[in-house]
């Protein structure tokens, strides 16, 4: 099967499971789960049932596409159901059974893994789930989101479409990978990899960066200040991945490490204050 | 009658399954006693798909005799004993006839009442509110919610099973309602089947792939890791922390052999056995000291039989090698020296600096205590392994594998040339970790340890930071710990206090705590962790609390003082003596000091005592002052003989103020003495 079946054959699931499919975001994003229609989704009292693909950037992940695991910008396909539902576990199980997977013939695992990402002040409880031992979905029920408790409980499961699919092709080198029948990873994602490395490592001007940290905060709590919540997270966003660019060019004390991410934290944690505010007086 | 419950849960990680089996034990009994249904027996089986309570309690309570107090006697009959309509009113309303009335006597005067026996309520009836409330009362290090409810517990609790005397019994937990079904293994056998005793779940849920006793399981994995090793020769590389994990973490256990190319056995054994522990949790295989080839997983599954489930770790296992491999290869290219000025980049504390920083202080630290505990180390040695043992932060092998931590930096200075003292000083500087932990293997990896931990304690606790019950952030407890047992390890006399105060000294102004404080604070914190560790070691409390009565500075000669009154505890002078002691503290207790003049003496007795206590003094000195608390203590038990004579011969509080206070001067020279072999009055003597 392909990597572009595999997305076909998820989103075909989890449409049936009642959840809505929803594009890629178009902001530069470290995971599925810090895009609007998680972040603010989880935040309020509604049910939210999204599955989406979301392109990940890392850029000190990058490997001058030399790595035959590690890329600064793989895919994830993400889903949201809120409240949980009882039988997810099984739903989960359902979906890899529709991959083709026999798991009868194999041995997966709910291993335990409490996530947490300090820059949108988010954590939850849950496992990486291991199939043969290899990671290919981190399961959690979130707790918290932009440092407030949510409820109801949402759970994500978000599966590595690479790490996935090289277990279903049984290749060792993500490049090797179908994306479709006749267009493989290394046609689509080579050349990308490697430029975009050279770009995070050695090109990209810590200056800039700076900077446009700089920009996009004052720009958020400008809007913040609008009650703007929507543009105000997308700089948000832009702080992180200007954070993660600086990061790869090695630029970042630990010290400012913990500055910088505290600052978006707290940008991050005022929109949700207002969010779920404007939710409760609505 | 049979009580079984099943309480169904997402995967739950081992530690939390400890608790939960250990507070389940524990509530049940102490539940089912308090409602009248003790336990006859009671057993708590587990996987981390499930809790199980199994126990065997009485049907009901036993019945139990009450008198209902109806009317006042006076009232109820007339004069001539006639039942006036007060005690007919009485009877009726209880069903009775009123001849069945007795008169009762209470505090307030005689009263008709009623004898009946109560029957006992049901322990159905009873179980049936004791299930939620107790499992709603288990509390874990880490709590969550799910769905739409407010209950909170390690991870979602989806199924209740619950029988009472083999018939379903109906409870509700966070609006679950049980039922008498369960399931057998996740994957292979997921349809739901019903049971109607222990005996027969246990049997079903076996043949359904679930093995419910931790014990059996932890059976079936060690049999097969032999089975599959004899072949071989080889034997695991031991990881009971990791065992527990996986026997926790499978409800039917089968052990894959797989093997990953040799070229990867040119990367250290450290390197290879935590690239397979940590992500996959594989075992290493080696034979004797030598790593081999081979790796063992304990797989959820009754059989491999396509291979598969070792073909995909052998694939996921090369992966993380490769990546080792070119870790190492990368790292080794950098010598550590070169590593030192990125130190100045990683925090150690915010308001403690730099790793750097801590390097700094190491150098001097450790030359400090080199020139205290000689044992012929080489300075040098120990300031360079100082100043680079923190480098391999930097590296990406410890980016990577953080628990490599300077053992990387070891290896890496043994393949980079530098002298073997230095390479193991490095490797072995975080030693011990855990209270099961080898101390260092050499005395310049013991001094750089000390003076690791104690810098971290001294700083941490210098900035204000707080170490309760719950909270211990930079594990100050292990550290100080780790600190004793390097210090027992290597016999070596130290002054803990100078210590404390040579690195308040080398920590400058940067620390805001009074340094008096700190030094106090240490000294207690190293007593309470003493404590702590001899009560472990399984010596007598009372003991302890002794021997470190006399004094903790010197941490080794503590320990010589328990080993001592332990040694001598069985002896037939020691309660006597233990007595004595007592008898003259209690004297002199609140006595001003006075001065000790020998021309003073009137009676023979005082006069001997004096001239034994002389003896004994000039004996005793030099032994404590080298630590032989055994012979000192055998030494002052000879002062028991005289001390009986003087106490049943002489006053000591004589009149005359001058006699008073010479003899009380000799007491308490003698108390001077015994207080540095002990803290005599600690000791519990009948």
């Amino acid at each position: 099967m392909s990597l572009q079946n595999l997305i076909l054959n998820l989103q075909t699931f989890w449409a049936g499971q009642g959840c809505y499919l929803a594009p890629s975001y178009d902001v530069e994003v470290g995971a599925g789960t810090m895009t609007p229609d998680t972040f603010f989704r989880v935040l309020d009292k509604r049910g939210w049932n999204v599955a989406y693909v979301q392109p990940s950037r890392r850029p000190t992940d990058g490997r001058f596409g030399e790595n035959p695991n590690r890329v600064q910008k793989h895919h994830q396909f993400q889903v949201i159901m809120k409240p949980s539902p009882a039988d997810i576990q099984e739903r989960y199980i359902r979906s890899l059974s529709a991959l083709g997977i026999k798991l009868e013939e194999h041995d997966l695992r709910f291993d335990e893994d409490d996530w947490e990402s300090p820059t949108i002040g988010a954590w939850g409880v849950g496992w990486q789930v291991m199939l043969d031992g290899l990671e290919i979905t981190q399961f959690t029920y979130f707790q918290q989101a932009g440092g407030l408790e949510v409820f109801p409980i949402p759970v994500e499961i978000t599966y590595g479409l690479e790490r996935l699919e090289m277990f279903l092709e049984e290749k060792d080198d993500i490049y090797d990978l179908q994306w479709s029948d006749d267009v493989r990873y290394r046609d689509l994602r080579f050349e990308e990899e490697r430029q975009f490395s050279e770009y995070n490592f050695h090109q990209a001007t810590v200056k800039s960066l700076r900077e446009s940290f700089a920009l996009a905060e004052k720009e958020a709590q400008h809007l913040i200040g609008k009650n703007l919540l929507l543009p105000a997270y997308d700089m948000c966003l832009k702080c992180s991945h200007c954070f993660n660019l600086l990061d790869s060019r090695g630029a970042i004390s630990v010290t400012e490490r913990v500055k910088l991410i505290a600052q978006i934290r707290a940008l991050v944690n005022q929109i949700a204050l207002k969010y779920t505010g404007a939710e409760r007086t609505s | 009658m049979e009580f079984l419950l099943e309480i169904g849960v997402e995967e739950m990680p081992a530690s939390h399954v400890r608790t939960a089996v250990e507070d389940l034990k524990d509530r049940f009994e102490k539940d089912l006693a308090a409602a009248k249904i003790p336990a006859r027996e009671l057993r708590i089986f587990s996987t981390c798909r499930r809790l199980i309570i199994v126990a065997d309690v009485p049907d009901a309570q036993d019945a139990r005799a009450e008198i209902i107090t109806g009317p006042p006697k006076a009232v109820a009959f007339t004069a001539d004993g006639t039942p006036t309509p007060a005690a007919l009113g009485f009877a009726k309303s209880r069903g009775v006839d009123v001849t069945n009335l007795e008169v009762i006597k209470t505090e307030k005067g005689e009263y008709v009442g009623l004898r009946t026996t109560k029957r006992g309520r049901s322990a159905a009836e009873i179980l049936a509110e004791m299930v939620p409330r107790v499992v709603g009362s288990l509390s874990f290090p880490k709590m969550m919610r799910w769905g739409e409810g407010q209950f909170r517990f390690s991870r979602p609790v989806r199924h209740i099973m619950s029988l009472a005397g083999g018939a379903p019994l109906s409870v509700e937990v966070d609006g679950l309602r049980s039922d008498d079904m369960t399931k057998g293994h996740m994957i292979r056998a997921p349809q739901p089947f019903r049971v109607s005793s222990f005996k027969e779940y246990k049997e079903k849920l076996r043949e359904h792939l679930v093995v419910i006793d931790a014990d059996e399981r932890k059976t079936m994995i060690l049999g097969q890791i032999a089975a599959r090793l004899e072949p071989l020769q080889a034997q695991l590389y031991p990881d009971p922390a990791l065992l527990d994990k996986l026997v926790n973490d499978v409800e039917w256990p089968f052990v894959i052999l797989g093997s990953f190319p040799e070229a990867y056995l040119r990367l250290p054994l450290e390197v290879l056995s935590t690239a397979m522990r940590e992500g996959q949790k594989l075992f290493s295989v080696v034979r004797g000291k030598t790593q081999l080839p081979y790796f063992l997983a304990v797989a959820d599954v009754p059989a491999d039989a396509r291979g598969l489930i070792q073909k995909g770790q052998e694939r996921v296992l090369k992966a993380r090698l490769e990546d080792a491999r070119f870790f190492w290869e990368q790292d080794i290219k950098v010598d550590l020296k070169k590593r030192v000025p990125a130190l100045k980049h990683i925090l150690f504390q915010e308001k403690l600096g730099t790793y750097d920083d801590k390097a700094q202080r190491l150098k001097k630290i450790v030359t400090y205590l080199c020139g205290k505990v000689g044992d012929g180390v080489n300075v040098q040695d120990v300031v360079q392994a100082a100043e680079l043992c923190k480098t391999d932060l930097v590296t990406d092998m410890v980016r990577e594998f953080p628990a490599l931590q300077g053992r990387m930096g070891g290896l890496y200075a043994r393949a980079q040339g530098r002298p073997a003292a230095v390479a193991q000083a490095i490797y072995d500087h975080y030693q011990p970790v855990g209270l099961e932990d080898d101390p260092p293997a050499s005395a310049a990896g013991a001094i750089l340890s000390i003076a690791d931990k104690l810098d971290s304690i001294v700083g941490v606790v210098g900035v204000g930071i707080q170490t309760t019950g719950s909270s211990d952030p930079f594990g100050l407890r292990r550290n100080a710990q780790g600190v004793c047992k390097v210090i027992l390890d290597r016999a070596w006399s130290l002054s803990l206090v100078r210590l404390v105060e040579k690195i308040l000294s080398v920590y400058g102004d940067k620390l805001k705590r009074p340094k008096a404080d700190v030094v106090d604070y240490c000294r207690d914190f190293f007593q309470s962790r003493l404590k702590y560790l001899f009560d472990r070691q399984g010596y007598r409390y009372d003991l302890v609390h002794a021997a470190l009565g006399a004094g903790t500075d010197n941490i080794y000669h503590a320990f010589l003082r328990v080993k001592a009154l332990d040694a001598l505890k069985a002896s037939p002078q020691f309660e006597p003596f233990i007595l004595m002691a007592k008898r003259v503290n209690n004297i002199l207790g609140g006595h001003p000091a006075a001065a000790l003049n020998a021309d003073l003496f009137v009676d023979k007795e005082e006069r001997e005592l004096f001239s034994t206590f002389s003896i004994v003094r000039e004996n005793v000195l030099p032994m404590i002052g080298r630590g032989d608390f055994a012979q000192a203590q055998k030494m002052v038990f000879r002062l028991q003989p005289a001390l009986n004579s003087f106490f049943d011969h002489v006053l000591v509080m004589a009149n005359e103020t001058k006699l008073r206070r010479n003899r009380l001067a000799l007491l308490q020279a003698i108390a001077k003495i015994l207080a540095q072999m002990a803290d005599y009055s600690q000791v519990v003597a009948d």
